[in-house]
């Protein structure tokens, strides 16, 4: 099959046009940063995160209502995985000293439920554990393996105390198996992160893809001109502002979609950096040809017959890249979709702004020194 | 060449489809055994029958060293996929630097818990912001640390040297009771100067886990019991476990005469000696230790946990294993097995020092001990009426040595010998250090995986990766027409180097590794585009088929060249980035990256350059 055989597109004409879309993209972007903000995920943020799973479909704003009264602030619900799991969220790092007290209560009745009237006393306790005495040794091995079968975090320290975790993920647990006592859950994921982790994520992050536009400026520089490295370079900013600025704008609209920045989504960020270097690099490559070749064409002629030389293999590839992307954002799972959300929005930021943005940028800047670029 | 390659990568790839198949196998035998175990018992209790499954598993296991050899050479699936726990832990410094300050003042703790604070949110270390508040306030650190003549440098640097110490002395704590604890396959790195990272594959006591990797260290002396003392009780043990082994497998054949082990087959052997025949005694050995293979070291720990078993052992002795194999035999760690003393002799909070050396006489490794002034008269009392005996030096329940004690140390200074390269000796030294300095970690970052979510991951990544080949698959034929079944062939092969690839490294597959699997279905068709194209545009010049595809490929090159060498850049940056998750994706679009090159620049060219020889019309698409 032949598609844009002998396409004869002057791109750079249109150039005036689609730097009015860029910059109004890049303004909306920038505007959204300002107003909405963008949304970091518990890498970034620190605090716990639970996803569970139920055995039955859940209304999801009735378990909403219910966690938004157990004394934990605010807490995130979403849904996780389909009908019948969640995702509870929140930035507390550890139990709130009120909760604290009616956890311990929780623990303590679970316990008179297992072995009534066993003789207990706490010995100690800390922001996120307590622990029991029990007089008899059998008392404590029975009660470590009960506990946890009730859904607690036990271990046994020696034969006559026990550990039970307090956390916010028992705390909610404890609170959903009371609530909705015929609908059981196992629990999917459990993610703690301190705040010290998540500063540190934030600058390696910013690091990582800074590093990665620095590194793709030298090596074109050596390969190419300066100014193409430099116009590759602003096209890749242009893209990740731009993807960003969906993030920021798109936040808690699509249901069922988590716009939130999270590692792997910096990770996508990475590879779209990637990808869009990759497709300017491209045509890059058959401008520099025929600047070799024609070399008395002008430098616009021979940008746009590159362009048009490449653009059935720009298509086919965006094509193939978008169709698995699209899988991956379908049926991947919900790990994995803020991923293959950013990689769906960059493929296709970054395929236009290889010919709207990054040659264009050559031009101009050839306009502007009058210089004539020669390989 | 083609041809070696996919060949190796298929037999990379062999042992991960023969593990998956037998586990498959194993764990169906297994639920019909306990079927048939509990319907023909119904009294037996759940514990009883999971002690024999497990026992029957290893002996499947084991009885086919093809098995495990399979499992170790398997493409290894990351948490997220199998499911666990990973920590992220750090060495709290400012607890440490509270053990080692010498006259503490009020000062003191007001700008350690200061500089603790300030560490939370700076980059520099607790060391260096508590030597700088000391300075402020016009002390020398001498007041604190080391001694008077010591200046502030030299004190800081040593510090620093005690920091580095208590990390690995926690990640020798750490490994040591994530071995005892049986978990499979764990994973315990240092990440920067003071971080440990462990991976738990499997479990699902958190609780459990994490007081098994925060609590303090405990460092004895037990005396090892002497064999006149031991041999009587493992006959006991041995007498007793092949009585019960015949009523759980219902056997009631007449008692064989159980001293004619000359005679006997291997499997008759460990039918009525249960115990002797996975403990080995070396009979001209003055010591009775038992010798135990690795696989069965579980088997023999549940064994001697059954109440009967309990009821022989003397309530004032226990048995203890060593903590590192003592020897290799094929291929498998021998473990030693020990009777020590339940009550130790000494704790190791009267260890002042330790430090591992070279005799200067004999040029081996020693390791000398220092212990404080009411440690020496204990020490000097115990070895004076155990001379000859062994004491061993047990950490977390472990064996680390088990040196014979040669004569009475009155001074508490004791030297340890007979390791067999200074690392044995450096680990001991670490080991005793650990009972007088405590090395507490904080548990920074805690990520559990259920195994639920890990299968549905695993399964929507299978699922994604074959929709996404045959999607690309089948454009690329309705756009190439026969051509697209070249790319294609190319693509397959690209994803069997990349498993190849990966489970020759013995990397670990994660989710966001799969993604990148099926990221690269869809970008490694780029190299044949290009390629394609450009034969295309060479074939419409006029050229012979020949002729297009060799100029076709030479001006390809550059862009394929240049536009991979930026993203596999990225791939460095990123795999430089990420933890665990992320390097696993990093790692996958980097193998892919450079499979699909090989793919696209030999294989395709191969097919290619057979068509255009044989005369064939080269029409694209």
């Amino acid at each position: 099959m032949r598609l844009f055989d002998d396409l004869n597109i002057d791109y750079l004409s249109k150039r005036k046009m689609t730097y009015v879309i860029s910059s109004t993209l890049i303004i909306i972007s920038l505007l959204s940063f300002a107003f909405r903000g963008i949304e970091l995920g518990i890498d970034f943020k620190g605090g716990t995160e639970i996803a569970l799973k139920f055995q039955n479909p859940v209304n999801i704003s009735e378990i909403r209502t219910e966690l938004n009264s157990i004394g934990l602030g605010n807490i995130e619900v979403k849904t996780f995985g389909g009908e019948s799991g969640i995702l509870v969220r929140t930035e507390l790092q550890v139990v709130p000293p009120l909760v604290f007290q009616r956890v311990i209560s929780a623990i303590d009745n679970s316990i008179e439920e297992s072995r009534p009237g066993v003789q207990r006393s706490i010995v100690d306790s800390t922001s996120n554990s307590v622990t029991y005495q029990f007089d008899n040794p059998e008392e404590t091995d029975i009660l470590t393996e009960q506990l946890f079968i009730n859904g607690f975090q036990t271990a046994k320290i020696d034969d006559k105390t026990m550990n039970v975790r307090v956390g916010i993920a028992d705390w909610v647990e404890e609170v959903l198996r009371d609530k909705l006592p015929d609908n059981p859950f196992v629990v999917q994921k459990e993610d703690h992160v301190g705040p010290k982790i998540g500063s540190e994520l934030k600058r390696d992050s910013v690091i990582s893809v800074v590093l990665a536009l620095f590194v793709i400026m030298i090596y074109l520089g050596f390969r190419f001109k300066f100014v193409f490295a430099l116009g590759a370079v602003v096209a890749l900013f242009h893209d990740v502002l731009i993807t960003l600025g969906l993030f920021s704008l798109l936040y808690g609209i699509i249901p069922g979609l988590n716009l939130e920045i999270s590692i792997s989504v910096v990770a996508a960020f990475l590879t779209l950096v990637g990808y869009s270097i990759n497709d300017t690099v491209v045509v890059f490559d058959r401008v520099r040809e025929n600047l070799k070749i024609h070399k008395t064409a002008k430098l616009e002629d021979n940008i746009n017959r590159a362009i048009n030389k490449t653009m059935r293999r720009t298509i086919v590839t965006s094509l193939t890249t978008l169709f698995v992307v699209t899988i991956l954002l379908i049926f991947g799972g919900d790990v994995l979709r803020g991923f293959a959300f950013t990689l769906f929005f960059g493929i296709l930021i970054g395929t236009y702004s290889s010919i709207f943005v990054a040659n264009p940028f050559v031009y101009e800047y050839s306009l502007k020194t009058k210089k004539k670029i020669q390989f | 060449m083609i041809v070696a390659f996919l060949a190796l990568s298929i037999y990379l790839l062999y042992p991960t489809y023969a593990d998956r198949k037998t586990s498959n196998e194993i764990e169906k035998q297994l639920s019909f055994l306990g079927d048939s175990l509990r319907s023909a018992n119904p009294q037996i209790s759940d514990a009883d029958v999971n002690d024999f499954l497990e026992y029957k598993e290893d002996s499947i296991r084991v009885s086919d060293p093809s098995i495990k050899e399979n499992s170790e050479k398997r493409v290894k699936l990351g948490l997220d996929l199998q499911g666990g726990m990973y920590l992220v832990m750090e060495v709290n410094t400012a607890k440490l630097l509270e053990k080692l300050v010498k006259n503490p003042d009020e000062d003191f703790t007001q700008m350690l818990s200061e500089a603790a604070e300030d560490a939370k949110l700076s980059d520099e270390n607790v060391v260096s912001i508590l030597a700088a508040k000391i300075q402020d306030s016009g002390k020398r650190l001498s007041r604190y640390f080391g001694s008077i003549r010591d200046d502030d440098a030299d004190i800081i640097s040593r510090l620093e040297e005690q920091e580095a110490d208590a990390v690995t002395r926690a990640i020798e704590i750490i490994s040591n009771r994530v071995n005892q604890y049986g978990v499979s396959e764990p994973n315990i790195q240092k990440q920067g100067s003071r971080r440990i990272i462990v991976e738990l594959p499997g479990i699902s006591k958190e609780e459990e886990a994490k007081r098994l990797l925060q609590g303090s260290a405990l460092l004895e002396f037990k005396l090892v019991k002497e064999s006149d003392f031991t041999i009587p009780i493992m006959n006991r043990i041995d007498e007793i476990l092949a009585k019960q082994i015949k009523y759980i497998e219902g056997d009631t054949s007449s008692v064989e005469d159980t001293t004619a082990v000359a005679d006997m087959s291997p499997e008759e052997f460990a039918r009525s000696h249960p115990f002797y025949s996975i403990a080995l005694i070396n009979p001209q050995s003055p010591y009775a230790d038992a010798f135990v293979k690795e696989t069965d070291r579980d088997k023999l720990k549940s064994f001697l946990n059954r109440a009967e078993i309990k009821n022989v052992i003397p309530d004032n002795v226990e048995f203890l294993f060593d903590a590192k194999p003592y020897s290799v035999q094929e291929g498998v760690n021998i473990f030693r097995l020990y009777l020590v003393n339940k009550q130790p002799e000494l704790t190791g909070g009267v260890i002042v020092d330790a430090q591992a050396n070279i005799d200067p006489q004999t040029t081996a490794p020693i390791v000398t001990m220092e212990m404080d002034s009411d440690g020496a008269r204990e020490w000097a009392r115990i070895t004076g009426s155990n001379i000859d005996k062994r004491c061993a030096i047990i950490l977390d329940g472990a064996i680390y040595s088990a040196p014979t004690i040669q004569g009475k140390i009155p001074s508490g200074r004791s030297q340890i010998s007979g390791m067999e390269d200074m690392n044995e000796a450096k680990l001991l030294e670490i080991v005793l250090k650990a009972g007088a300095l405590p090395a507490p970690v904080d548990i920074i970052e805690e990520r559990t995986v259920g195994p639920s979510l890990g299968q549905d991951s695993i399964a929507q990544g299978f699922n994604s990766t074959l929709l996404g080949f045959f999607l690309v698959a089948v454009f690329m034929i309705f756009y190439y027409k026969k051509t697209g079944v070249v790319a294609d062939l190319a693509l397959f092969f690209t994803i069997i180097f990349i498993m190849g690839i990966l489970a020759g490294f013995h990397a670990t597959l994660t989710l966001p590794g799969i993604a990148g699997i099926i990221l690269t279905i869809g970008m490694a068709v780029d190299a044949n585009v290009l390629i394609f194209e450009r034969i295309r545009e060479e074939l419409s010049t006029g050229k012979t088929a020949k002729a297009s595809i060799e100029s076709g490929y030479a001006n390809s090159y550059s862009a394929i060249f240049d536009s991979n060498i930026t993203t596999f850049f990225t791939g460095i940056i990123l795999y430089q980035f990420g933890s665990g998750p992320i390097q696993g994706f990093a790692l996958t679009l980097m193998i892919g990256i450079v499979c699909s090159l090989f793919s696209a620049l030999v294989v395709t060219r191969l097919v290619f350059d057979m068509m255009a020889a044989k005369g064939n019309k080269i029409n694209i698409g």
